[in-house]
């Protein structure tokens, strides 16, 4: 079954004296089933942010439809949208976007508070979660003290925490360094293993190759997907280089 | 570089970041005008022609100092909030190519600006303002006014001289701060929490033993005079204290609500608390300014209110009856009957001649002296010891039929007894022994007896003691001093009363001296009245305007709270509404963390001033204000007007915190 539909999903952008209109997504239609983990790859300006913001409720279509599991999105209410956030999506940034004012636990609460949640039930969630991302001795350290790798382990427990029906995540390891990333990516494969669906926007091959399936996003369109199949991350990686050779070079479609 | 670089790049950045800028202008300018003001009178010559100008000019120079002295701090404080924001946009600057140099440059421009800016500004309104300001200040003198309007040059150059100082000052010290920190430090945010001052509990505890020593102080003193002297010291503690413990009590105060996990986990605590934990430091000592300006201004206006209103009634406790005439006697023959019945036909011989029937007469003759009392024993001292005053008494010897013939009484003491009377208790003892002197048996009055006296000074407690002899009492006790005390009210105005009473004393005195051999003083009502509005009047004047520049202060020191800590928390917000907070979740945080700190300096300035009350009310005897009732009533009522003004101004920029912290949504 899948938990996120995208069916001819158009963004125009108009400048402020309504003279050009930029027409940032055309036609985007993909799907997502549950337990999938989806990677999104496009070059800058490729539309990738527009969709991310319009997935995650942020910003609104120009047409089409965005179903999460049978909701239209474009339908919720504006007073509502928060809400429905907090409980059916989970983010990852690229610059984490942990609040300084919270310790890791603190931040990683927040969406489970906001929905109202008692302390003993976020607590029982989160060892658990802690364990697997290796943060249960960080809980009580606040962001600015410990590093890049470690805040991102953070959010993705902050994404996680709330069972959301999907994470969404934004060139999760853009601000990383390798090594660091290299850890998160393992981290995203082992949630995915347990039943999570992630959708991932990045940048990097590396990021993309760890994906179940690979998107391929260019002007405004969804324009060439791949799947990993049974290769392994490494050969996946060699598949996705080679596509994005051929589609830089101007190959005839695949 | 191309010419008006500078200049324009500076107003920009104002332009820019005019939300911090036009409160800066609008303190300075205020600051400038309020300034000019009080310079303005006491250079002004209007104010020369107000009786008693010259104690009223010393309160308006005074007055000045202490703005002047409040402009720097408040000016510097400011003016930090301006450079905390600015500092990122320098260090860009800096990491672009600009030096050091250049951004001072830019700084002396925009300096320039704000300066010219606020001291037109504030010198225009001054001058408006200075008129009404002069009208004010003689109607609370009951003095004429004229209708003039004027310019003194002196004052703007003065209030230039003044603000051109302040104003180079902070120039300085903002040249300081870019040049001692890199550009790294300039560009980056501060994004490190406060750590908790160390060892904070014990700054908590020493902040409540030092409050508790200041109001133990405040509440025991007994000694006007001493009151004086003690207010100053437990001002200064009681200020350092309200530092201590609200920056230490804010933060365990938080830490207490975040170790609650039930109260802290909540969707409306969780944000509040930990922004305030976040902040503990400033929150604190941003709490106790608040806290220490609501209390200078609650003093300062009960009690200046409260002396002007009860002025009135100082000037009648002083003087009873409109016309006052001590004469001094220095030999004791001169208390008996025949002399002082000659000097009383002369007077009234000499009213007669002016057409005045004395009325109401207060009428006789009286030893005194400073005393100590213990257990029934009294111990004369010609001058008073103002170091203890707790066993200090003012003694009246009275002789009983002085007292019979003014209140047509018919009370008939023996040789060796004495009726006391004292104004705030009963003497409760048989008897009572002057040392080197007599002994008395005291006798219970059959009725009630009134003061007859008008020296009721009330810093030091009054003990009357009607005697049968007063001559014979006179020879035994050295110490004491003898006056014939002839107070009357005549039919006259208040302009001829106070002419009657330069008659008397040039004529009659003069005149009595040489033929009876009289020190005699007069005094009239309304010439006390007069001189008394001038120092109470100018008081209050001065009062009214220190309030003006605290409040201002204390709106101002709000306004800045709010707006820097909603620019910090901006990108806070705007991530909590990515994960999922809604806007009335916001709003709903914002109100808690109002309703956990809002009410906390008001409470404690209300402490403070009921601990004071009883020290201020101890002071306003020395200036004859006797009335506790007024003055509380006053105290009450500027409370609750404060209050009101407050949540006023918390509910205001509250609401531009809230739309400085929702409105990031769009760029997100």
């Amino acid at each position: 079954m899948s938990i996120l539909e995208v069916k001819g999903l158009k963004k125009t952008y108009s400048t402020r004296f309504g003279g050009n209109k930029v027409e940032a997504l055309k036609n985007v239609n993909f799907s997502v089933e549950e337990g999938e983990y989806v990677a999104i790859m496009g070059e800058s300006g490729s539309g990738k942010t527009t969709l991310l913001n319009i997935l995650a409720a942020l910003d609104k279509p120009t047409g089409g439809k965005v179903m999460l599991s049978g909701i239209d999105l474009t339908c919720v209410k504006d007073s509502q949208m928060a809400a429905f956030r907090r409980d059916n999506l989970g983010f990852v940034f690229q610059d984490f976007n942990l609040l300084d004012t919270f310790t890791l636990e603190d931040n990683i609460y927040l969406p489970l508070v906001l929905a109202g949640k008692q302390y003993p039930e976020m607590h029982e969630k989160l060892m658990p979660i802690a364990r697997t991302l290796g943060i249960s001795g960080l809980l009580k350290k606040y962001p600015y003290e410990v590093s890049g790798g470690q805040k991102q382990r953070a959010a993705v427990a902050r994404a996680v925490i709330s069972d959301p029906k999907i994470i969404l995540a934004d060139e999760p390891t853009g601000a990383l360094d390798s090594k660091a990333s290299d850890e998160l990516l393992k981290m995203f494969e082992e949630i995915n293993s347990t039943g999570q669906t992630i959708l991932m926007v990045t940048h990097s091959v590396k990021a993309a190759s760890t994906a179940g399936r690979l998107l391929f996003i260019k002007d405004g369109e969804v324009y060439h997907q791949i799947y990993r199949g049974n290769d392994s991350n490494e050969q996946f990686y060699q598949k996705i280089t080679d596509t994005l050779t051929l589609l830089a070079t101007g190959g005839e479609r695949i | 570089m191309k010419k008006g670089f500078y200049p324009k790049l500076a107003f920009e950045g104002i332009k820019k970041n005019r939300q911090m800028y036009l409160p800066y202008i609008l303190t300075g300018s205020c600051m400038v005008m309020m300034y000019y003001i009080l310079v303005f009178l006491y250079t002004s010559e209007t104010v020369d022609k107000i009786a008693g100008s010259a104690a009223l000019k010393d309160i308006l120079e005074l007055g000045g100092w202490v703005i002047a002295i409040f402009a720097v701090i408040f000016l510097f404080y400011t003016n930090s909030f301006l450079m905390k924001r600015r500092k990122k946009e320098f260090g860009l600057y800096n990491i672009l190519g600009m030096g050091k140099r250049n951004i001072a440059v830019i700084l002396f421009w925009e300096s320039l600006i704000t300066a010219a800016v606020s001291f037109a500004a504030g010198i225009v309104s001054g001058i408006v303002f200075s008129k009404l300001a002069e009208l004010i200040l003689i109607h609370i003198q009951n003095a004429e006014a004229d209708y003039q309007f004027s310019v003194s040059l002196p004052a703007v150059g003065m209030t230039a001289a003044v603000f051109g100082v302040i104003f180079v000052l902070i120039l300085l010290n903002s040249i300081r701060m870019i040049r001692f920190s890199s550009a790294i430090a300039l560009l980056r945010s501060e994004n490190t929490g406060e750590k908790p001052p160390k060892a904070n509990w014990l700054i908590g505890i020493l902040g409540i033993v030092v409050l508790v020593v200041a109001y133990y102080i405040a509440v025991t003193i007994n000694n006007p005079v001493k009151a004086m002297t003690v207010f100053f010291i437990a001002v200064v503690m009681v200020i350092a204290a309200t530092y201590m413990i609200m920056i230490s009590g804010s933060v365990m105060f938080c830490r207490l609500l975040q170790k609650n996990k039930r109260y802290y986990y909540q969707s409306n605590h969780f944000v509040s608390v930990s922004s305030m934990v976040y902040r503990m430091k400033r929150n604190g000592a941003g709490l106790a300014s608040i806290c220490v300006l609501a209390t200078m201004v609650l003093v300062m206006i009960s009690t200046t209110v409260s002396l002007y209103f009860g002025g009135e009634d100082s000037v009648n406790n002083l003087y009873p009856r409109q016309i006052d005439m001590t004469f001094n006697i220095q030999e004791k023959e001169r208390l008996s009957d025949e002399y002082v019945g000659t000097v009383r036909s002369d007077l009234t011989a000499f009213l007669k001649k002016y057409d005045v029937d004395p009325s109401n007469v207060i009428d006789y003759r009286r030893a005194c002296s400073f005393g100590t009392m213990k257990d029934g024993r009294v111990e004369l001292q010609p001058e008073i010891v103002l170091d203890d005053l707790s066993d200090e008494y003012y003694f009246y010897f009275v002789p009983i039929n002085d007292y019979n013939r003014m209140t047509g009484a018919d009370e008939i003491l023996e040789k060796d007894e004495a009726v006391i009377y004292m104004a705030d208790h009963e003497y409760d003892r048989d008897t009572i022994s002057f040392d080197g002197g007599k002994d008395f048996k005291v006798k219970n009055p059959e009725n009630s007896y009134e003061m007859i006296s008008n020296d009721d000074s009330n810093i030091i407690p009054a003990v009357m003691v009607f005697v049968n002899d007063l001559e014979d009492v006179v020879s035994d006790m050295k110490e004491l001093s003898c006056y014939w005390e002839y107070d009357f009210n005549t039919d006259l105005d208040s302009n001829a009363q106070t002419e009657l009473a330069a008659k008397i004393r040039s004529e009659f005195c003069a005149e009595s001296a040489d033929k009876n051999d009289t020190h005699c003083v007069v005094d009239s009502k309304e010439n006390a009245r007069v001189e008394f509005f001038s120092i109470y009047g100018g008081m209050l004047f001065i009062g009214i305007m220190l309030s003006i520049v605290f409040i201002f202060a204390a709106v101002l020191i709000i306004y800045y709270k709010q707006i820097s800590e909603g620019y910090e928390d901006q990108a806070r917000f705007a991530i909590m509404q990515k994960v999922g907070m809604t806007k009335r979740e916001i709003r709903r945080s914002i109100n808690s963390q109002l309703l956990t700190v809002f009410f906390m300096p008001l409470i404690m300035a209300g402490t403070h001033l009921v601990f004071a009350f009883p020290m201020i009310k101890k002071m306003l005897l020395v200036f004859n204000m006797n009335n506790a009732a007024l003055f509380a009533a006053v105290t009450g009522i500027c409370f609750l007007a404060f209050a009101l003004l407050y949540v006023l101004v918390y509910r205001i920029t509250s609401n531009a915190y809230y739309q400085i912290v929702s409105g990031s949504k769009a760029d997100s």
